[in-house]
């Protein structure tokens, strides 16, 4: 075979291949956004369904995240409609998928950046692989093999519909305390660093709030176990340097008791911590540029009625 | 960092690899030398760090004995070729002597790092069990190393080739990077082939330029591997995980499925590695050995160790096994049981003594635990019971009328030999001994069907549809198997076919790969099992 028909039997293959990868990303793409329909990370990908550009905040990061703050109690206090994409262990390569998902529908005003992430390590391999399944879905939902139906072969890829009832928060009232209350002490340990691939992906996910028009801060919610002196340092000093708004909980008056509000001694809050962050959250945010309170807006209905059921379920 | 901790990462598949063949075709012979050097020591560097300090120190070692052994061996020559004939044998004895020091230091350092690196805890904590045993309050600290990647592989490299030059089988090598590149060649430092240095060292040097062929020929092999490791290994990986951990609470029947799937893993993760190593070597246009011969068609244990790791099987033979059983205290007590015993049961003690120290140095090579001795000491005794018991076997087959090459007779020969070798790999995967023979013990006592009528056996981590695709793969395994055995290599005639049915081979393997490999939410890849040892 002559080098010129090898480089045109390979462009062939290529093609053929990239078609068939098409192919079968389709036919594995979830049908819908929950997780009977193989959909990942349900609960935070239920922002899918929410109404066109009805979120006013968006909360990015990993389990803290989602367990530290409440979307309904910032509603009951602000009116302020909010959403927390947060999955368990998130990397900042997914916090932009995230994001890049939400803002397809959503305008939001604000977005926040938990800042435990900011500190995981990403490799350079995941992120390809992360890459290639934001093109090709299906790298990233390959194991739906299992359960693929006839409907999957006929149609289009996501409908979503499924929303998830606390707005992306879970809530969990266990109650099993911490000892290390002490955790923040000044220190003379240098400032933790931030890996460069992790600064690039911060910088990136603001770039993405700046063009959306969206305000970007960064949060440390409160935790003993992942969160320390040298890395507020850490954060301080990349937020000031960038120019970002920075707020630590672990350093402000929240009135944590730690031997109340932690479910899993201090790795995360339980819901008496998610009550006082989302407190402290609903002050500082309150007449924040371009926030409005929707409460009185029957557009927004549904968040009384999600609110009541929340209620309902803590009372219970 | 691009992970690269084993060669199924997507940072050595994706960049690694590439780059370094793309190099090595844009490189002339020197410049190709110079890139599979260089990407051995990045590859090293990636997974081990500043280990690699210890590579460096088993190359310069071997580099400098092997010189040593060959200017000593080069002056005895030269002093018996000029000495009197009475006085040569006391010159060759001293020679000899000579040189059995210089090869016993040069050993000692190879064997001494990782007898220090790997084996020091496990000996520490047995001497302060000991201590403890006799009552004695005294204890010593368990130290605990870092293991550079591979050591167990390189060492038995470094010291096959030590052995070489003493036996004069390959003359030493003054150069200082084809040693290097002997010894850490990126696709088999971590898990092997556990090359000669006469088999490799030379081809590896010589960095042929890239061939389409062979390019295209090692893609292939590559992607059989890659079906192995991440359909089969990968999927078997939770059961697995599951029963090993809390067998207690499993069927024994359980615990059988997970040591029948624990041998499966280990075999797909093991030669899936090695399709690999030998792929990359065979893309660059390199012949590394094999290290299977499809095991599992043996029909005995001895066999099944002569198609398993074929490169370890025989460095034992041939630097442990014969030396001792051509030693002279060995051949005279053969000669003594021979008149004793016979001419069977005769050779068997001297063989039976220098395979209990193969068996041993195989069990403890594995990793510094009781279950590995213990795993040793199994196939030992099973290998000397098939010895002790063929006279009786032969006979009783003949006195049944069995003919010993039916099907039947070869299937029937074949399972037990599967039974048997999933047994050892109980223990081999157990977490310690103890619990290795609790897990025994449980298959055998409290094993029922329940937890296949009712599918429970489907809720420990694989489904039915895991367990489908994963049969369905060993047939294929199997049906490719069968065809190698009688001497056909689909490989090679694909390569011959036509463009279309090349297309769809390679679309169906990619696709397979793509969509039943088991990563991704859900799955924990396992480690890969013999990078460990």
């Amino acid at each position: 075979m002559t080098y010129c028909k090898r480089i045109l039997a390979w462009l062939v293959f290529l093609a053929g291949l990239l078609g068939l990868l098409l192919l079968a990303s389709r036919i594995c793409i979830p049908k819908n956004n929950d997780s009977l329909s193989g959909m990942e990370q349900a609960r935070a990908n239920g922002i899918l369904a929410e109404p066109p550009e009805s979120i006013d905040i968006l909360v990015l990061g990993d389990s803290e995240a989602y367990t530290s703050f409440s979307p309904l109690l910032l509603w009951k206090d602000t009116g302020y409609t909010s959403y927390t994409c947060g999955t368990n262990s998130q990397r900042l390569p997914y916090t932009k998928t995230m994001l890049e998902r939400a803002l397809e529908k959503q305008r939001p005003k604000l977005v926040i950046l938990e800042t435990l992430a900011i500190y995981r390590p990403i490799k350079l391999d995941s992120i390809a692989s992360d890459e290639a399944a934001k093109y090709l879905p299906v790298f990233r939902y390959h194991n739906r093999w299992k359960d693929l139906h006839w409907n999957d072969f006929t149609t289009a890829p996501i409908t979503a519909t499924e929303q998830a009832p606390y707005k992306g928060h879970t809530h969990n009232e266990t109650v099993d305390p911490c000892l290390n209350v002490d955790y923040m002490a000044p220190t003379q340990e240098p400032a933790a660093t931030i890996p460069l691939v992790n600064q690039y992906y911060v910088n990136a996910i603001q770039e993405l709030c700046e063009d959306y028009g969206a305000q970007f801060l960064l949060l440390s919610t409160p935790s003993p176990v992942n969160w320390n002196y040298a890395r507020h340092e850490g954060i301080a000093a990349f937020a000031q340097e960038q120019g970002y708004e920075y707020l630590d909980l672990n350093l402000e008056n929240v009135g944590i008791d730690w031997t109340q509000d932690t479910f899993d001694k201090g790795d995360h809050l339980n819901h008496f911590g998610a009550v006082k962050v989302t407190k402290f959250l609903s002050n500082y945010l309150r007449g924040k540029d371009g926030l409005i309170d929707h409460r009185s807006d029957p557009a927004y209905g549904d968040w009384n009625d999600k609110l009541k059921a929340y209620e309902n379920l803590i009372s219970h | 960092m691009l992970s690269f901790s084993s060669y199924f990462s997507s940072g050595y598949l994706a960049v690694y690899l590439p780059v370094c063949v793309l190099l090595y075709a844009l490189a002339g012979q020197r410049g190709r030398r110079v890139v599979l050097l260089l990407f051995s020591a990045v590859c090293f560097w990636a997974v081990s760090g500043k280990l690699i300090a210890y590579l460096l120190l088993s190359t310069l070692s071997i580099h400098h004995f092997g010189l040593w052994l060959s200017d000593v061996q080069d002056r005895s020559k030269a002093e018996l070729a000029a000495a009197p004939k009475e006085e040569r044998k006391a010159l060759r004895a001293r020679a000899q002597t000579h040189q059995r020091w210089i090869l016993a230091l040069g050993l000692s350092i190879q064997f001494g790092i990782l007898l220090v690196l790997k084996y020091s805890p496990f000996a520490v904590t047995n001497l302060n069990n000991l201590f403890s045993a006799l009552g004695l309050s005294y204890s010593l600290r368990v130290p605990r190393f870092l293991l550079p990647i591979g050591i167990s592989f390189y060492t038995m490299q470094a010291a096959s080739y030590l052995f070489d030059v003493y036996r004069q089988k390959c003359s030493a090598d003054r150069n200082l990077f084809r040693l290097a590149l002997f010894l850490g060649f990126f696709p088999q430092v971590m898990e092997g082939p556990i090359c000669r240095y006469g088999q490799t060292a030379h081809q590896l040097w010589e960095a042929p330029p890239l061939r389409y062929q062979n390019f295209m020929l090692g893609l292939q092999r590559m992607s059989y591997g890659l079906l192995k490791k991440m359909i089969i290994a990968d999927r078997l990986n939770l059961l697995i995980k599951n029963v090993f951990t809390h067998y207690e609470n499993y069927d024994g029947i359980a615990i059988a499925v997970a040591a029948v799937c624990y041998t499966i893993q280990l075999y797909m993760d093991f030669s899936g590695t090695m399709d690999l190593a030998v792929g990359a070597g065979q893309i660059f246009g390199f012949q590394l050995p094999e290290n299977f011969q499809r095991p599992f068609f043996s029909r005995t244990i001895p066999e099944f160790w002569q198609r398993w790791h074929i490169t370890l099987g025989t460095w034992f033979k041939d630097y442990i096994f014969y030396p001792l059983s051509m030693s002279k205290p060995l051949k005279k007590l053969t000669s003594k049981a021979r008149k004793r015993l016979g001419s069977h049961y005769g050779p068997l003690v001297a063989g039976t003594i220098a395979l209990f120290c193969v068996w041993v140095c195989n069990g403890l090579w594995h990793g510094s635990a009781w279950s590995y001795l213990f795993f040793g000491m199994y196939h030992f005794a099973l290998i000397l019971l098939g010895n002790l018991t063929q006279p009786v076997t032969d006979k009783l087959t003949g006195a049944l009328h069995i003919s010993r090459t039916s099907l039947p007779y070869r299937c029937f020969q074949i399972v037990r030999t599967g039974l048997l070798v999933c047994i050892g790999e109980l223990f081999f995967r157990a977490n310690g001994l103890r619990a290795g023979l609790a897990m025994f013990e449980r298959m055998v006592t409290a094993s029922t069907l329940e937890p296949l009528r009712n599918g429970t056996i489907f809720q420990i981590g694989m489904s039915r549809k895991d367990f489908f695709i994963v049969a369905l793969l060993l047939g294929a395994i199997f049906v490719i198997g069968l065809l190698q055995e009688r001497g056909i290599h689909l490989g090679t005639r694909l390569a011959q076919a036509l463009i279309p049915v090349r297309f769809v081979v390679y679309y169906g393997v990619i696709l397979a790969l793509i969509i039943f490999g088991a990563y991704g939410d859900g799955y924990v890849p396992v480690d890969p099992i013999y990078a460990g040892f």
